[in-house]
């Protein structure tokens, strides 16, 4: 489903260019669930924007559902996306302007559906906001407003779902119960899960961890882990 | 999606109110001020060319063939006058009196007003006399020892006095030797047999209609002209009502588009707040998989929807801006107010699509260059929409906008660029002020090392706070000075005792009496002046009718002048050249001329005159110029000799004095003692004249409340831009510990010297563009204005201090973490 082959990332900063990656390979089949971890600054957040086509690397190939990332622009990348990611993000990233239901919608918008607002109420169900569609952001606590942003990840069935450090901004209880929705929504839809996390117990939860540091993979358990 | 939908969501998120309330206002200035001042002018000249009578008029001393007028344009009217002096008797009793023929449908434009009984209560009429009748002056009742309904006699026909005539609207300011009016009807002229083939006649052929039709009316009678034969518009008769219209014109336009212009800077402001509070939704939605270009068509189309929302909106609302500010000036408007024209739906338009284009879409064009790797990084994409181009179509803009309502090129180079370069200087030196205070900031303790800490850390958008606001201010400035001035001026033209009465004819042994009867009735006159009338024969021993030069000025030789003399220099004279009466043994007399009439005649000083004074003549050499104002209603004159020239010529006396329409019985008696004087009243034509500027100055006055908005704009505008930041900062400070006081100690204070800043750069600044203003535009006499050095830094300071501290009162008031959530 993804694929790295040779991946380095290096941006400039002041007089000096810093590697962020270094020459990173890896292969995540389809319906895998994997989990990068790592100490801060170890490039964790770059691979991750990189596999989902967010970013550019500066050397290597990525291709994404066979197809190759280098090859397309911005826009290509984009339609990609549409097409079959879905992102999950630690500060939620839901639209302050519009209502918890508009907030689902909008990639099922984006991509043309008609069918959106059903389908952002049966996601909202899902997630047990049901009574709260009509909401705004800011009247949502904080684990509701990521289980808004799980809806509107899952809402548009993607291939391959990336989160990134997706219960980092909650508190344990509330994480704890965030990731349950996360892996029985994943369970549901079978999706790919990439997920980039600091906390060992959420890790573990994945099939597979690949752990990074210094902008190089130290480890990959690269083996299915017991539920 | 659809932009409708999309557009419904932005605007309950909140951050499009400014946008569209910015936008709004310009076009509501545009198509409210531009449209009210269209229909403001087309009154006020309609009403002005109540002095004409007419829209247009031909003056000519001999009757033209019908011919002439046979094939007019379609929507062009027509009337007839005949003017000319005569005797008319009643008894025993006989008077010279200025006979005014007029045929049906005058006056085309104004009104006649007329009353049951001499010296009665002014009724306005729209009929003329029928044929049989006579309206007469009041005073030619009792001069005549007659009462409405006698008989007078006018040549070979018999009229009957039925009303007694107070003004026509074209009465007129060439008064010298005019006797008392006598309105007739046209058809009664040639029953009179007074009129003969060389009578000294004037006639005047009066039109009205659009300026196309009339125009051609001229082309089409040119042919048939003589050299004697002149053309009058309202520009020719009444040259004060114009200029005072011209200036007030000028003034809306600037006015009009500096707060276009302010509204334009507060639709950048605006737009610019509205991409920056964007990026982090593109970032997501890019994230989410959509497309730079379903962007650019989302957020294009957005600010599209608002052009036409508010194209449509402020057309309405200028409408009704048109309508309150009629309804304002009721009382001071005498006309109704002409129909409006579909022009300021069309202008406003104009100027919405102008302030998207220029203002709003570039830096919402810049938002689909958002990297959607700011959902990860939320650093990237900030620098998308720090560029040039947005302030390079922002000038373009405004140079466009300022341009398409001003219509002149000069005027809005001359104001962008004088405006661009006090604000580079202003922006460097503030800039230069904020690096400096950071060593203060080190010295500093407490409260004040926060405060100076936090300005020289946002330098950069404080200097722009501080250099827009003092544009806004600026501009508010220079629109009230100039205002102000322009008002002052105009009421010094025309004070309340503008003399409104003028006697002429005075023989010699009159003028104690009179000058007696004056003092004894309270009545302080302008003073009595002699006046000996003569011509021009020569010029420096030249026949005036052999100088070809002065062709195109016959008028100005071709007549008697009034002479006059006199040992002082006249109160609203000025010598422009040459010198006052000198002490010479030359045997020639000196003679100061007036410097209009020595401009159209090549006379400079030292230039030696020829006069012939009943049948005598006199040489004179001119010994100065003057200029003065004929407006003043005092007597003037274009010739002015010293004294001992004229004094052994026959001669009578003139003067002007103001006298209370509640006193004017008193007029009764001065012309029964004295009934040889001829008495012109001219009250009602300084009451048309003092109409015209209460008008357009309550229209000024109105204009500066829209221009205030605009200024408020820019300035909550200005603040919200820096806003995120300020709630930020201070929301991380109180969750250190920061106490509320102290917030609020530095608020105010960060906020009060960006006040005092803006303020003092605005006095500064608009002191310099008001010198340009005044003596380049608006013509006038600079002044300087010492309470805008203090005003201004102190009301910008506390202004700013206060609102400043409103808008960021969230800070103070809401727990931290609320802050940075919302945040």
């Amino acid at each position: 489903m993804i694929h790295a082959k040779n991946v380095s990332k290096r941006v400039q900063v002041a007089d000096s260019e810093l590697c962020i990656l270094k020459g990173t390979s890896l292969e995540i089949k389809r319906g895998e669930s994997v989990a990068i971890i790592g100490p801060s600054g170890s490039g964790k957040s770059t691979l991750l924007g990189l596999l989902a086509g967010l970013d550019e690397p500066t050397d290597g190939d990525i291709w994404l559902a066979g197809e190759h990332l280098n090859a397309l622009d911005e826009d290509g990348r984009a339609a990609l996306r549409a097409r079959l990611v879905g992102f999950v993000f630690q500060s939620f990233q839901l639209l302050p302007g519009l209502t918890a239901q508009e907030n689902v919608m909008l990639p099922l918008e984006l991509r043309g559906d008609r069918s959106a607002a059903e389908v952002a109420k049966d996601y909202l169900n899902r997630v047990g906001l049901g009574h709260r569609l009509d909401h705004y952001p800011r009247q949502l606590s904080g684990g509701e407003q990521q289980r808004v942003a799980l809806a509107r990840a899952f809402a548009p069935q993607p291939d391959i779902l990336f989160a990134d450090e997706p219960t980092g901004n909650l508190d344990a209880d509330t994480g704890a119960s965030v990731n349950d929705l996360l892996f029985s929504l994943n369970a549901q839809s079978s999706t790919t899960l990439v997920l980039v996390t600091h906390e060992p117990i959420l890790a573990k939860r994945c099939a597979r961890r690949i752990t990074l540091a210094a902008g190089e993979i130290m480890e990959d358990t690269g083996e299915a882990l017991p539920a | 999606m659809s932009h409708l939908r999309w557009l419904m969501r932005e605007w309950r998120g909140g951050e499009l109110a400014l946008l569209l309330v910015s936008l709004l206002l310009a076009v509501t200035i545009v198509s409210g001020v531009a449209g009210f001042a269209e229909r403001l002018q087309r009154g006020i000249v309609g009403e002005s060319h109540q002095f004409l009578a007419a829209d247009l008029v031909l003056k000519t001393p001999r009757a033209l063939p019908a011919e002439a007028f046979a094939e007019l344009p379609d929507g062009v009217e027509t009337a007839r006058v005949i003017e000319f002096r005569s005797m008319v008797v009643a008894g025993e009793a006989m008077e010279l009196a200025s006979i005014k023929a007029v045929s049906e449908r005058y006056p085309l434009k104004g009104e006649l007003t007329i009353s049951d009984e001499p010296f009665g209560l002014p009724l306005a009429s729209r009929e003329i006399p029928p044929a049989g009748t006579a309206w007469l002056d009041s005073r030619l009742f009792p001069l005549l020892g007659i009462e409405i309904g006698d008989a007078l006699q006018l040549g070979d026909v018999s009229l009957r006095a039925e009303q007694a005539l107070i003004t026509e609207p074209d009465r007129g300011t060439s008064f010298y030797g005019m006797g008392p009016r006598v309105l007739i009807n046209e058809q009664d002229v040639a029953r009179s047999g007074v009129v003969q083939a060389g009578s000294l006649v004037d006639y005047r052929y009066l039109f009205a209609g659009a300026s196309e039709p009339l125009a051609q009316v001229q082309t089409a009678l040119q042919p048939q002209l003589t050299v004697s034969d002149r053309w009058q518009s309202l520009d020719d008769s009444q040259p004060q009502i114009a200029r005072t219209l011209e200036r007030a014109e000028r003034f809306l336009l600037l006015a009009g588009s500096f707060g276009v212009a302010l509204a334009g800077v507060a639709v950048a402001l605006a737009a610019r707040r509205y991409s920056q509070r964007h990026l982090d939704t593109v970032a997501v939605m890019k994230a989410l998989g959509a497309g730079s270009s379903q962007i650019t068509r989302l957020y294009v189309g957005n600010i599209l929807l608002l052009a036409l929302v508010s194209a449509l909106l402020g057309w309405a609302l200028g409408l009704g801006v048109q309508t309150a500010l009629f309804a304002m000036i009721r009382d001071l408007v005498g006309f109704t107010p002409p129909a409006g024209t579909l022009r300021p739906l069309l202008a406003g338009a104009i100027t919405a699509l102008l302030c998207v284009a220029s203002f709003a879409l570039p830096p919402v064009l810049r938002l689909r260059s958002v990297p959607p790797l700011r959902v990860l990084r939320r650093d990237l994409g900030n620098e998308s929409l720090s560029s040039g181009v947005s302030a390079g179509a922002g000038i373009a803009g405004l140079f466009l906008l300022m341009l398409w309502y001003t219509g002149s090129v000069e005027l809005v180079l001359a104001v962008l660029v004088g405006v661009a370069v006090i604000l580079g200087l202003a922006g460097i030196l503030v800039l230069r002020l904020f690096t400096s205070l950071r060593r203060w900031a080190q010295g500093a303790g407490g409260v004040m090392k926060l405060a100076l800490s936090a300005m020289v850390r946002r330098r950069q958008a404080n200097a722009f706070q501080v250099v827009s606001l003092a544009l806004a201010l600026m501009v508010l400035l220079c629109i009230i000075a100039a205002r102000s001035s322009l008002m002052k001026e105009w009421q010094l033209q025309l004070p309340t005792d503008t003399p409104n009465h003028f006697l002429v004819n005075i023989a010699p042994d009159q003028v104690a009496p009179v000058d007696a009867w004056l003092d004894q009735h309270d009545i302080r006159s302008a003073g009595l002046y002699p006046m000996v009338r003569g011509r021009l024969v020569t010029i420096d021993g030249q026949d005036v009718y052999e100088i070809p030069e002065i062709e195109a000025n016959r008028g100005s030789v071709n007549r008697e002048i009034n002479l006059s003399w006199s040992e002082q220099l006249p109160e609203d004279n000025k010598l422009t050249s040459g010198h006052w009466w000198t002490d010479s043994n030359d045997a020639m007399a000196q003679v100061s001329v007036e410097e209009e009439f020595a401009e159209r005649l090549g006379i400079s000083v030292g230039t030696r005159l020829g006069f012939r004074i009943g049948g005598l003549p006199l040489e004179a050499e001119v010994s100065s110029l003057r200029s003065l104002s004929w407006d003043s209603m005092r007597p003037n004159f274009f010739l002015l000799f010293e004294p001992g020239v004229l004094e052994a010529y026959p001669s009578s006396s003139i003067t002007s004095f103001y006298l209370d329409a509640n006193d004017k019985v008193l007029l009764n008696d001065l012309l029964s003692r004295f009934p040889t004087i001829t008495l012109i009243e001219m009250d009602a034509v300084i009451r048309q004249a003092r109409t015209v500027v209460d008008q357009v100055s309550a229209a000024l006055e109105l204009v500066l409340v829209l221009i205030i908005a605009c200024a408020l704009l820019v300035g909550i505008a200005n603040l919200q831009a820096s806003l995120d930041s300020r709630l930020h900062e201070n929301a991380i400070l109180r969750t250190l510990g920061a106490s509320r006081q102290l917030i609020r100690t530095c608020l105010l204070a960060e906020f009060a010297l960006i006040g005092l800043l803006a303020g003092l750069l605005a006095g500064v600044g608009a002191e310099i563009c008001l010198y340009l203003i005044q003596t380049r535009l608006l013509d006038m006499e600079p002044s300087w204005h010492p309470m805008f050095w203090l005003a201004a830094p102190i009301g910008a300071a506390s202004l700013v201090a206060v609102s400043g501290w409103w808008f960021c009162r969230e800070v103070i008031v809401a727990p931290p973490l609320q802050v940075l959530r919302r945040l």
